[in-house]
């Protein structure tokens, strides 16, 4: 498949069209010269014939009818001899070799076949000139037009051959000048993808020759110096925050177990102590639930994907809620498709499942039926998650996967669970969307494996 | 059980060293990673129990030296970083499980002791046998006073896990890494609704109950006194 890509890349396609436009202007040109050629010829062709006209009219105003024809016998033999026709008033050919002419004056084309017996065949395109003389005879001067055509294709098959060297010269050097373009282009893109793939310590290689490609490299590489140092700080921020964060808050923590711990006997101060206990561990997951969300938006987990069976994590995941899910009145089934592999996480792409279908569970009332859909696609995979609850309002859909985003402020839980299911998508590259299930809602996560193939690096 | 915890938060490690005081245990303590690593190669520990984060020094470059100089002791990672990277990169360095700040002192304690009491790995298990429970690791069947039980894989794995640490709590969160390998902490009640379903299906028409519920802690199977 090199080959078909090689026709795409713009410098195959830049040489081409300068190669179609040099092909163009060289058949201009060749059509010029071959034009001013041939009307020279022609020129030269035309005063020779009227020049010996000339000379042989004078030759029968000096020497009459006889004298003429006597002329005309002797020259007819020549090497480059022009052909000739004198011809008496009643129509009769009295010397010369072209055909007869009737009464047709002036410039003629004629096609002779009877001229010059034993030398040439062929039938000729002679152009002729024709005058009728003072005594009725008619004089008739004619060239053999074939040795212009000669001249004029010689000529031009020179300038198709060089014509066709040079488009053959253009699109071969296209070619491999744009293959070695295309290897640097390559080697960009490859490092851009990897870099994307959460590979962020890679850099663009240059190639020496401080050309624009080794300008943008440079100018690409520095780009990345900065967003890896911005990176950087960026984890050094949160890891700061959360050890500085949650090291009191554990401190916090411990100071109330071992309070409950030493209040055994006073029944009140244990529930309030347990009450806070609950909050500060409430405090704790959603501080955890942020970093996690802001760890995986990182997209460094990339570099730790591997091939999967996702149909495997679906069945784990419908597996460990069936159960719980059945207890609290509602029906969880599934239809999940054999062998459908795709590239990525499986502790997250678990964790997203296990959220989407919570999220279902938890927002439904008894007797809903939820429902978990995988399936293979021509580009990954399609995992669907569907309820007949009462669904979300088609203005609220989009904003379910907002941070902090809850339609039932009232309902517990802190809205965490869905912007994790968002960024694990996004980091999977993989496609969701919300849609009315009627009743109910239905959300599609689909991985078209566009960030995703299966080819090992 | 003599433990080593290297810890430079001194609150965080008397709260631990304290606990670990109170249910009987011997505990020695390291505020940095040079002591901890003497300490640790020098004394002869149950368990040791290091900090990811020791002001400055990472504790996986010490646990890497500590397995470099061959202690095999167990070691569990404490840590306020919940990454799972940093997951994996615990267990790889050779850790033996690892622990997010904050952690119930009862979750702490479950995975010591589980830890401390791992049978040695060259020994292979074929049945598991508590009480009158019966569990043939081969065939992966369950009987019960010579009657068979069937159990859904995922519950056996449950059981299998429950009896391999018979006589020691095991926290939700450890059955759910071990059991279902979930590293989340899923809302739903999946780990109660399991245990409940097999506690039927193992319990049924016999006298006391194997698996027992430990309050605010976990469960624990074991034998009937």
């Amino acid at each position: 498949m090199r080959l078909p890509r090689l026709l795409r890349t713009a410098s195959v396609r830049l040489a081409a069209g300068y190669t179609f436009l040099f092909a163009v202007s060289a058949a201009a040109l060749g059509a010029f010269v071959l034009w001013t050629t041939r009307s020279a010829l022609e020129q030269q062709m035309t005063g020779r014939i009227e020049t010996e006209m000339t000379g042989l009219e004078s030759e029968f105003r000096s020497g009459g009818i006889d004298r003429l024809i006597a002329v005309v016998g002797e020259r007819g033999h020549g090497a480059r001899a022009l052909d000739y026709l004198v011809q008496d008033p009643e129509g009769r050919r009295v010397a010369g070799d072209l055909p007869r002419m009737g009464n047709r004056i002036g410039w003629n084309d004629v096609t002779s076949s009877d001229h010059g017996p034993g030398e040439h065949d062929e039938r000729e395109s002679v152009h002729v000139l024709a005058k009728l003389l003072p005594d009725g005879t008619l004089l008739a001067v004619g060239e053999d037009s074939g040795r212009i055509e000669q001249a004029t294709d010689a000529i031009s098959r020179a300038l198709w051959a060089a014509f066709g060297l040079t488009a053959l010269l253009g699109i071969a050097g296209g070619l491999v000048l744009s293959a070695g373009f295309l290897r640097r282009i390559d080697t960009i893109s490859r490092t851009a993808d990897a870099i994307v793939d959460g590979h962020l310590e890679q850099r663009i290689p240059e190639s020496g020759t401080r050309d624009d490609l080794d300008r943008l490299a440079r100018t690409l590489n520095r780009m990345l110096d900065r967003i890896a140092e911005l990176m950087a700080g960026m984890r050094q921020v949160s890891n700061a925050a959360a050890h500085e964060l949650r090291t009191p808050l554990t401190r916090l923590r411990q100071n109330l177990e071992n309070a409950l711990a030493e209040t055994h006997s006073a029944e009140p101060a244990q529930g309030a102590i347990e009450r806070a206990l609950a909050e500060t561990d409430a405090i704790l997951e959603t501080f955890a639930a942020l970093l996690r969300i802001a760890q995986i938006e990182a997209g460094t987990r990339r570099a730790g994907f591997r091939a999967l069976d996702l149909g495997s994590v679906a069945e784990t995941i419908v597996e460990a809620f069936g159960a719980p899910i059945e207890d609290q009145g509602k029906v969880l089934v599934s239809s999940i498709g054999k062998g459908v592999r795709i590239r990525g996480d499986q502790e997250l792409l678990t964790q997203l499942l296990a959220n989407l279908v919570e999220n279902a569970s938890r927002h439904s009332p008894v007797g809903t039926r939820i429902e978990v859909t995988l399936a293979a696609t021509q580009a990954g995979a399609r995992l669907t998650v569907a309820d007949d609850g009462p669904g979300v309002p088609e203005g609220e859909r989009n904003r379910i996967f907002d941070r902090f985003h809850r339609l039932d402020r009232a309902a517990e839980g802190v809205g965490l669970g869905l912007s994790l299911v968002k960024a694990i998508a996004d980091l999977h590259g993989a496609h969701i969307r919300v849609e009315d299930n009627a009743p109910g809602l239905r959300v599609i996560v689909e991985f078209d494996g566009a960030t995703e193939p299966l080819r090992d690096p | 059980m003599r433990i080593l915890t290297i810890e430079d938060d001194a609150a965080a490690a008397l709260h631990v060293a304290n606990g670990l005081k109170q249910v009987g245990h011997v505990v020695d303590h390291a505020p940095n990673a040079r002591d901890g690593l003497s300490l640790a190669v020098e004394h002869t520990y149950d368990v040791v129990v290091v900090d990811r984060m020791l002001g400055g020094s990472d504790g996986l470059a010490l646990v890497k030296t500590l397995r470099s100089t061959g202690v095999k002791t167990p070691v569990l990672f404490l840590t306020a970083l919940s990454g799972v990277d940093e997951r994996v990169a615990g267990l790889e360095a050779g850790g033996d499980d690892y622990l997010i700040k904050p952690f119930a002192f009862s979750e702490l304690l479950a995975r010591i002791e589980a830890l401390a009491r791992r049978p040695p790995i060259a020994t292979v298990q074929t049945e598991i046998r508590v009480a009158d429970l019966q569990l043939d690791l081969i065939k992966r069947t369950v009987t019960r006073g010579g009657r068979r039980i069937e159990v859904q894989p995922r519950e056996f794995r449950l059981l299998e896990y429950l009896m391999k640490n018979a006589g020691r709590v095991v926290t939700r969160t450890m059955l759910l890494e071990n059991v279902w390998e979930f590293h989340f902490d899923p809302k739903t009640n999946i780990v109660e609704t399991h245990i409940s379903r097999l506690r039927a299906k193992i319990g049924r028409g016999q006298g006391e109950e194997l698996i027992r519920t430990v309050r605010g802690s976990g469960y624990m199977l074991r034998a009937p006194s």
